[in-house]
């Protein structure tokens, strides 16, 4: 973010920020900024590719070198290698065969959907070393029992102090996409964020029961629940059009 | 993939025209060669090491990432949905590359990594972050800290 920049280095600290989206940079006017052509999330680009993410790095660091601002812009030109879909790549489970369905059976399809995945988790972990699930607190199979629980209509309390039960919502559900996408990349083939996005919202029952979920929550009286399902569920990219 | 094109118009023009503060000033440091700097990340991809509070909404202070940190502790709690994950999944360097700065430092590119890294949550209010960032300038100092990298997501 171009304030941060500007704050730390009028307390005397040089920075380089990178930049991902250029008419922002342009409009906020870093002291120094790098613009990446990658995908929104991918600031040193492609993941499990250290040349490449080394080179975003020292084009940046070099930038600090160069007495040539108050705010200096360039750009990187080689776009990520990886955004291209893979092929090879199979999703892990066989496609739901409906798309949508009364809320408690895709609460239903949901919490079993997770299960069926433990393998391909499992492998994941195995293959990474790690997982990104974790956000809520809760084990998996208790985020997926708390979302289900959201679309068959109860309000389940918060299980963490400090946090209110749509933040722990919000989180439960950032863990369950996580824990499918991290399932789903398991392997040796190298799937394109698009083509797990796909599959996820388009093919899964969970993506599926998220839907629905944004959609019956936005009914509620709770105006902090409604902007949480609004915006902070399903991807703009994702929406479905109302009807 | 998200790009800003690929949002929709209304989300894009948001991000493109992101308000700023109106600055008065035009702060620009110059320090020595690369190979002699000292060198942190501050990210404001809502990052937090596993275990401590994630961003709740647009909190506007910072979370502390010490070097010591694995890759598995590492976890975003950004508010936005729109942007992509799973390349974090596969590879935290993609939005804390701490291994190439580790790696820069070893082949002498760079002079040192500092010892402890920042994260802020990028969507909230430049205002109210000021104060928080200024006290992250003065541990950075305190680490000797003299070039900073500063990662979105």
């Amino acid at each position: 973010m171009s304030a941060l920049g500007h704050y730390l280095e009028e307390e005397g600290l040089a920075t380089v920020a990178i930049s991902l989206i250029r008419p922002q940079t342009e409009n906020t006017k870093p002291p120094r900024a790098l613009w990446v052509p990658f995908e929104l999330g991918r600031p040193f680009g492609p993941p499990s590719a250290a040349a490449f993410q080394k080179r975003v790095v020292l084009a940046a660091l070099r930038m600090l070198e160069r007495g040539n601002g108050p705010v200096a812009i360039e750009d990187f030109a080689d776009d990520d290698p990886r955004a291209t879909q893979d092929p090879a790549w199979r999703p892990p489970l066989t496609p739901m065969t409906v798309a949508a369905g009364p809320a408690d059976a895709l609460a239903a399809r949901l919490e079993a959907e997770v299960g069926q995945l433990r393998g391909a988790h499992e492998r994941w972990e195995a293959q990474h070393r790690r997982t990104t699930v974790g956000l809520s607190g809760l084990p998996i199979g208790d985020c997926a029992r708390y979302v289900a629980d959201w679309l068959r209509g109860k309000t389940p309390p918060s299980p963490r102090e400090g946090f209110s039960a749509p933040l722990i919502l919000r989180f439960a559900v950032d863990d369950v996409k996580a824990y499918y996408l991290e399932a789903a990349a398991a392997g040796a083939a190298k799937p394109s964020s698009r083509q797990l996005g796909d599959w996820f919202w388009n093919e899964s029952a969970t993506g599926a029961a998220i839907h629905v979920l944004r959609e019956v929550l936005q009914g509620s009286d709770d105006d902090r629940l409604k902007l949480i399902v609004a915006n902070f569920m399903v991807p703009a990219t994702r929406v479905r059009s109302a009807g | 993939m998200t790009r800003l094109t690929d949002l929709p118009p209304a989300q894009a023009k948001r991000l493109a025209e992101l308000e700023c503060p109106d600055f008065t000033t035009r702060p620009w440091v110059t320090g020595s060669a690369l190979s002699q700097r000292r060198v942190a990340i501050v990210s404001s991809a809502g990052l937090v090491v596993r275990g401590e509070d994630p961003f709740r909404g647009r909190d506007a202070d910072y979370r502390v990432i010490p070097s010591t940190t694995r890759p598995e502790e590492l976890l975003i709690s950004h508010i936005s949905i729109n942007f992509d994950r799973t390349g974090f999944q596969e590879d935290w360097n993609v939005v804390f590359p701490l291994d190439r700065l580790q790696e820069l430092a070893a082949e002498g590119a760079i002079g040192s990594v500092a010892q402890t890294h920042y994260s802020f949550m990028g969507a909230t209010d430049p205002v109210q972050m000021e104060p928080h960032a200024r006290e992250v300038a003065g541990l950075l100092k305190g680490d000797q800290v003299d070039a900073v990298i500063l990662p979105p997501v």
